[in-house]
């Protein structure tokens, strides 16, 4: 690091109706250093980022970029005065090639109006030589790796001319040796005279990468600290403002009958690929079950067909010790037994539109006491939905609210309190606490590992692996449709997370 | 480069999977040609012979992994065989009647407003906006193409009247669509009540209870010199509107220019992923606003086309009978690409012109036979031959942060 | 048509999840009440009105004409004068025959649209119960009137329910965009109405081979008049039962598991899907369902007004697309779709054969009524985001008062 400041950030505030998303937040960047950008979700990292990268305008404060006081309209802006962007959410078009992705907007041209394509092709080649970033320019975006996907994103920075770089979550779906290999190409971009802003809520990967780290909590820059000397527990309290539990604490699991039983089990995606392949465990009751793995690992898959939801090709299901024949739709999953916390509480645990009486019956709307011969009695939903808001401390309306007005937290706790309530044999929890902040997680937790407790079988699937170290008495991980490795309780993190990529590593 | 590089990454020798697929389609419809004039054959063995060639084109590229050309060839082989063989058993004498060959002629008027609207529909669509209110532009076109020619003296006159008239009204469901972020569906079905209500009060309230007088300039017919007096060639293309060749002629010109050019390809990637196309510093309302209004125009003229081009200077209310809604259908079928949608144009025109043909078989069944090119359009849109894919943000309103 | 999900991108709970088609509309439903519908309808006739006034006619005129050729001048003499030789009172006849039509076809959009599925096929299934009705009444000549008349509006129904049940299924197996193949089999509808009716056609009258009309139905198959003189065209039955089809669609949508289904895919179809409810079988159920009431109506206009149907007669009708307008005017609820037919009819009847061609031209008028239908659907489609920011404002204000209460 020159201590040369090559971006400054002073008092920057922005308000949306209700909330003050950053507030006279300072921020400044010496040029060749990563500072990370550190804070729980909703802390006003992103729209910080945004107002960067020229994507909405801040309501008071000064951007200065070497010096200079520059005002952004658009990303284009942001783009000329060098700073570049690699979204958390990939920006990128999978039915596109790579390098049509990556000249975007800046297309080279020939014969005055013809796309240039075997230029773009050759510039994009260059490039990725000049950095040591691996890509083929003409393959297609859907066709490659997440990992190859992100080196597309910092390609299109870099083809821009970028000196300053935001990398905004870079590690949400990597493994710990993909994100290796990710903090190897930061050095080197470091090495080249970039300047990185490094965001994210993974607080040993700061401390891995990270030169200076400032931490922000609900709109406010709370301090900003060399990597020297800080801590992950200092962090974390920073982070939230109080001493956190970073592990669940819980009593061994005492694990009873098994109630439910996987065996080889073939599921196949939506385009025919083997996703699921021969995969074989079981639950009992009393015990969580984790399985680890890297997103698109057949996870989602194996919960899909474990749900009734995708069909299987080959295998069996069995719930509460009995086998599931036939064809296995969501219907006879729930009647099994068969609970589910969906990943996605917007998209399928909530129908938002319905009031929480109906959300809460979305599973037995059809069965005595809720309805009978298809007549519905709505005076027995809100009954019900009274007693559940009251025993899950679901905060921010009644029966007759819509689900639509709920904080995310408080949505995450009515599913749970519908698939709880259910008694179900066991419980499948996805994804149970993505996106949530760090009071709601600690519930949720909490609840999982209560419910575990009180007999329950848990197949916990997530894709955090402090959660699942925290959560699990077993531990599976997944790599590829096949279980791949079988750990207890106390097993470290290293070891899981090469085994999550095959237990090799992986030339990039 | 782009989507042909997913289905075949060896060497450029004609003997991709999906040139065989496309030859066996053609040799399909050859199957059947074969039987109809000029060609005329009789014996049956000639369209199975040819037909078969193109089955096994088309399971050839099949295996290959090039399924939806392929299972079109092997339609195409076996409707081919088919149609040919019941051209053989008909009577050369109902058949020359029927396949006259200024039948050619009579497909490419009969697909030229499906073209202009497919290909409009398709300009929007791809910008990321659903327009099912080419009906009501096509419509517009119709009747103030016509009113301009009349009231301006010149066929020209009514061109622009035509496009400005589905300009506005495809300003108007953009404004809707993109800022007001209504459904689409509904702002496109909208705008067709409303283009049925203005060209009919504006026709009532213009020329009374008369039709258009006669004599309104009409936009001339193109006569190919030397062809034009060709016995098969002749009536079949030697004397076309010049409105057919301007619709011909904007098929590739869209493919270059949506698929080889930058702006091309900021309209697809708008369609595709708005906020990644934001993010590079594009301008998504822009690209759509201009797409939307495109699209109007290029349906405004097909409409123009049944009025002052073909229609010789003639209109009737709700002139356009739903051919809007045929030309979205040719869009689907054509998988959003130019000349996929030129090709089932073609095919919906053909099914019409024969419909005007065969009452020469049976009378009353002629009725019938007008609906032939929507069953043909149930069958394209239920994916008989293959899934279509829209582009992935179609339909979806863009949120600018 | 929804967006690729590329491997890493998680829904947060802060960035916007798109809203189903029918939430959109839901959102409409729930706030604004009536005031939105009626600004919308005043909107829309405002607009006209500029038209009618800027070609040069009297708008106030031409409305007046209007609302008095609908027979609506009938309500605001009281005490009310029943007999229909008085044109008022036989306007409104008229006018609430049209109305049983409209608010059946009005059902047919309003059902499926809760289902998060629109159906622009009503034109094409209500000809269908067109047809199958003329067929049953023709025939089976001696019945006694009341099986007779029920058989013909049963097969109806099951006509119009099967032939938008192809629409439902195509959905449900290829996903086909159910806006493309209603509109589709309309015009085979149409067409093969056309074919059926017309000359050499199998249903054509046998009196006048030169006529394309079809048979007439039988006086067995009448369903008898209760206000107004069954021979100068008097409002049947029929009207009570088009009021029950709405009572039916409250109860249905409100209090049955399977409105329960319905509303769930309409708002959200992958949350329906984890509950174990059968998506593909809802599109069927409600497809068919709306087909029904569209098969309905056209049943109750032949077998209680019409008695017969001609080529002329099948080209001009636009009853069926009248409908969507009822529908999204009236929200997609009963009471909705009630008073929004109620409208409509008015305005169609008094703009055809109730105007006074004195007052107005009934060609200008016809065309007018097309552009304020089209109106309507326009704002219809506006209002939402107006109504989707003041709801999301109003959300705001209650959810910051929640999150207080839970600080607190």
């Amino acid at each position: 690091m020159s201590g040369e400041t090559v971006l400054e950030l002073r008092g920057i505030t922005k308000r949306y109706p209700g909330i003050v998303a950053d507030d006279h937040v300072d921020f400044d960047l010496e040029r060749g250093e990563v500072h990370a950008l550190l804070g729980e979700n909703g802390a006003g990292k992103s729209t910080l980022m945004n107002i960067l990268y020229g994507l909405t305008k801040p309501d008071e404060g000064e951007i200065l970029v070497a010096g200079n006081r520059v005002s952004f309209t658009s990303a284009k802006d942001a783009i000329a005065s060098g700073i570049g962007m690699v979204h958390q959410h990939f920006m990128l078009i999978p039915v596109m090639t790579v390098a049509e992705n990556i000249v975007l907007g800046v297309e080279p041209v020939r014969d005055g109006v013809l796309l240039d394509e075997k230029g773009a092709d050759e510039r994009v080649r260059e490039l990725s030589q000049q950095f040591g970033l691996a890509v083929e320019p003409t393959a297609l975006v859907s066709n490659i790796t997440v990992g190859q996907q992100q080196r597309v994103e910092i390609l299109k920075a870099l083809y821009r001319g970028a000196e300053i770089l935001i990398l905004d979550e870079p590690t949400a779906v990597l493994t710990p040796q993909e994100a290796g290999e990710l903090f190897a190409i930061v050095e080197s971009l470091k090495a080249d005279g970039k300047s990185i802003i490094f965001i994210s809520h993974k607080l040993n990967e700061v401390l891995e990468i990270a030169d200076r780290i400032t931490v922000l909590r609900r709109g406010k820059r709370i301090d900003t600290v060399p990597r020297q000397g800080a801590t992950e527990q200092g962090l974390a309290e920073m982070m939230v403002g109080r001493q956190v539990l970073l592990r669940v604490d819980k009593a061994p699991a005492t694990p009873g009958e098994v109630a439910l039983a996987v065996s080889d089990l073939q599921v196949r995606d939506d385009r025919d690929l083997d996703k699921v392949r021969g995969v074989s465990f079981d639950v009992r009751s009393g015990e969580i079950v984790a399985i680890a793995g890297v997103d698109g690992n057949g996870q989602t898959e194996l919960i899909e067909a474990i749900t009734g939801l995708r069909p299987a090709h080959g295998g069996t299901i069995a719930v509460g010790g009995k086998p599931v024949d036939g064809r296995l739709t969501a219907r006879r999953m729930l009647d099994a037994g068969v609970g589910h916390i969906p990943e996605d509480r917007q998209r399928r645990g909530l129908v938002l539109e319905f009031n929480l009486a109906e959300n809460l019956a979305l599973r037995d709307y059809d069965t005595p006491p809720d309805s009978s011969h298809g007549w519905l009695f709505p005076k027995r939903l809100v009954e019900r939905a009274k007693r559940l808001i009251r025993e899950f401390d679901v905060r921010g309306g009644g029966p007759l609210t819509l689900a639509r007005a709920l904080s995310g937290g408080n949505q995450q706790k009515v599913v749970v309190a519908r698939e709880v309530s259910r008694n179900p044999v066991v419980l499948i929890a996805a994804q149970p606490t993505r996106g949530l902040d760090v009071g709601a997680i600690e519930y949720v937790h909490r609840r999982l590992v209560a419910e575990r407790d009180a007999g329950h079988a848990i197949l916990l699937v997530s894709l955090e692996l402090d959660e699942v170290l925290s959560l699990a008495d077993r531990i599976l991980v997944i790599y590829e449709g096949q279980i791949v490795g079988e750990h207890g309780a106390g097993v470290g993190e290293d070891e899981i997370g090469l085994e999550m990529l095959g237990g090799r590593r992986q030339a990039a | 480069m782009s989507n042909h590089a997913q289905m075949w990454t060896g060497g450029r020798s004609a003997l991709r999977p999906r040139t065989v697929a496309i030859a066996g389609s053609i040799l399909g419809l050859l199957a059947f040609w074969c039987a109809i004039p000029p060609f005329t054959v009789r014996s049956p063995f000639v369209p199975i012979f040819i037909g078969v060639l193109a089955i096994a084109a088309g399971l050839w590229a099949v295996t290959r992994g090039t399924r939806r050309a392929g299972w079109g060839a092997i339609a195409s082989g076996v409707i081919g065989i088919g149609l040919g063989l019941l051209a053989t058993r008909s009577s050369s004498a109902n058949l020359q009647v029927v396949f006259a060959s200024d039948l050619i002629a009579q497909v490419f008027v009969f697909a030229t407003p499906l073209t202009f609207g497919a290909l409009g529909g398709m300009v929007s669509e791809r910008s990321g906006v659903v327009n099912v209110g080419l009906e009501g532009m096509m419509l517009m076109g119709a009747f103030w193409g016509v009113f301009g020619a009349d009231k301006g003296g010149n066929w020209t006159v009514g061109i622009l009247a035509a496009l400005l008239a589905g300009g506005f009204f495809a300003l108007l469901h953009a404004v809707w669509s993109i800022h007001l972020r209504a459904n689409q569906i509904v702002s496109g079905m909208a705008i067709n009540f409303l283009a049925l209500g203005v060209t009919g009060y504006a026709f009532e309230q213009v020329y009374g209870n008369e039709n258009i007088p006669a004599g309104v300039s009409t936009v001339p017919n193109v006569a190919i010199p030397g062809i034009d007096h060709m016995k098969y060639l002749g009536p079949a293309i030697g004397d076309l509107n010049l409105l057919i060749w301007v619709g011909i002629a904007f098929v590739p010109l869209s493919y270059v220019i949506l698929f080889k050019t930058p702006i091309g390809l900021r309209v697809r990637a708008c369609g595709e992923h708005p906020r990644a196309a934001d993010t590079v510093g594009i301008n998504v309302y822009a690209v759509r606003y201009a797409a939307v209004i495109t699209s109007g125009m290029l349906a405004a003229l097909g409409g123009a086309f049944l009025s002052i081009g073909y229609g010789g200077g003639s209109f009737t209310e709700n002139m356009t009978e739903g051919r809007g809604f045929i030309a979205l259908a040719a869009m689907i079928f054509g998988n959003w690409r130019p000349f996929g949608a030129w090709g089932a144009a073609l095919l919906f025109g053909f099914s019409t012109a024969l419909a005007f043909r065969l009452p020469v078989y049976s009378g009353s069944a002629a009725t019938l036979f007008q609906a032939l090119p929507y069953v043909l359009t149930l069958i394209a849109v239920a994916g008989v031959i293959g899934r279509s894919t829209p582009p992935a943000a179609d339909g979806q309103p863009y949120v600018k942060q | 048509m929804s967006a690729p999900e590329l491997e890493n991108a998680p829904a947060d709970s802060d960035e916007e999840v798109p809203a189903g088609f029918a939430a959109s509309i839901g959102v409409a439903q729930r706030a604004g009440g009536l005031v939105v519908p009626v600004l919308t309808a005043v909107l829309a006739f405002l607009a006209g009105g500029i038209v009618v006034a800027v070609t040069g006619h009297n708008p106030w005129t031409a409305y007046k004409g209007i609302f008095d050729g609908a027979g609506f001048n009938w309500l605001f003499h009281i005490p009310w004068d029943t007999n229909t030789i008085h044109l008022s009172a036989f306007n409104l006849s008229q006018t609430l025959l049209i109305t049983t039509t409209l608010i059946l076809t009005g059902l047919a959009v309003a059902f499926p649209f809760r289902c998060g599925l629109f159906n622009i096929g009503g034109q094409g299934q209500y000809l269908v119960g067109l047809v199958v009705a003329n067929w049953v009444g023709v025939s089976l000549a001696g019945w006694p009137t009341l099986p007779h008349v029920l058989l013909g509006i049963v097969a109806a129904a099951f006509a119009g329910a099967a032939w938008a049940g192809i629409a439902g299924f195509l959905k449900a197996t290829t996903g086909a965009h159910e806006v493309i193949t209603t509109i589709m089999l309309n015009w085979i509808a149409i067409w093969g109405a056309q074919y059926l009716f017309g000359q050499g056609g199998p249903l054509q009258n046998t009196q006048n081979p030169a006529a394309p009309e079809s048979g007439t139905i039988t006086g067995s198959a009448h369903i008898p008049v209760f206000w107004g003189s069954s021979v100068l065209q008097g409002l049947d039955y029929g009207f009570f039962i088009a009021l029950a089809a709405l009572v039916v669609f409250h109860f249905v949508l409100n209090r049955t598991t399977l409105g329960y289904e319905v509303r769930a895919v309409g708002f959200n179809a992958d949350a329906a899907a984890y509950s174990g409810i059968n998506v593909r079988n809802k599109y069927i159920q409600a497809m068919a369902i709306a087909g029904a009431f569209a098969g309905l109506a056209g049943a109750l206009d032949m077998l209680g007004y019409l008695f017969q149907f001609g080529v002329l007669d099948v080209q001009a009708s636009q009853i069926g697309f009248l409908g969507i307008a009822v529908a999204l005017l009236g929200r997609n609820t009963a009471p909705g779709v009630g008073i929004a037919a109620f409208l409509f009819a008015g305005l169609l009847y008094g703009t055809t054969r109730g105007l006074n061609p004195n007052v107005f031209d009934p060609g200008l008028a016809g065309n007018l009524t097309s552009m304020i239908q089209g109106l309507i659907v326009l704002f219809v489609g506006a209002d939402i985001f107006i109504l989707y920011l003041w709801n999301a404002r109003r959300k705001l204000r209650v959810q910051k008062r929640a999150e207080a209460e839970a600080a607190a």
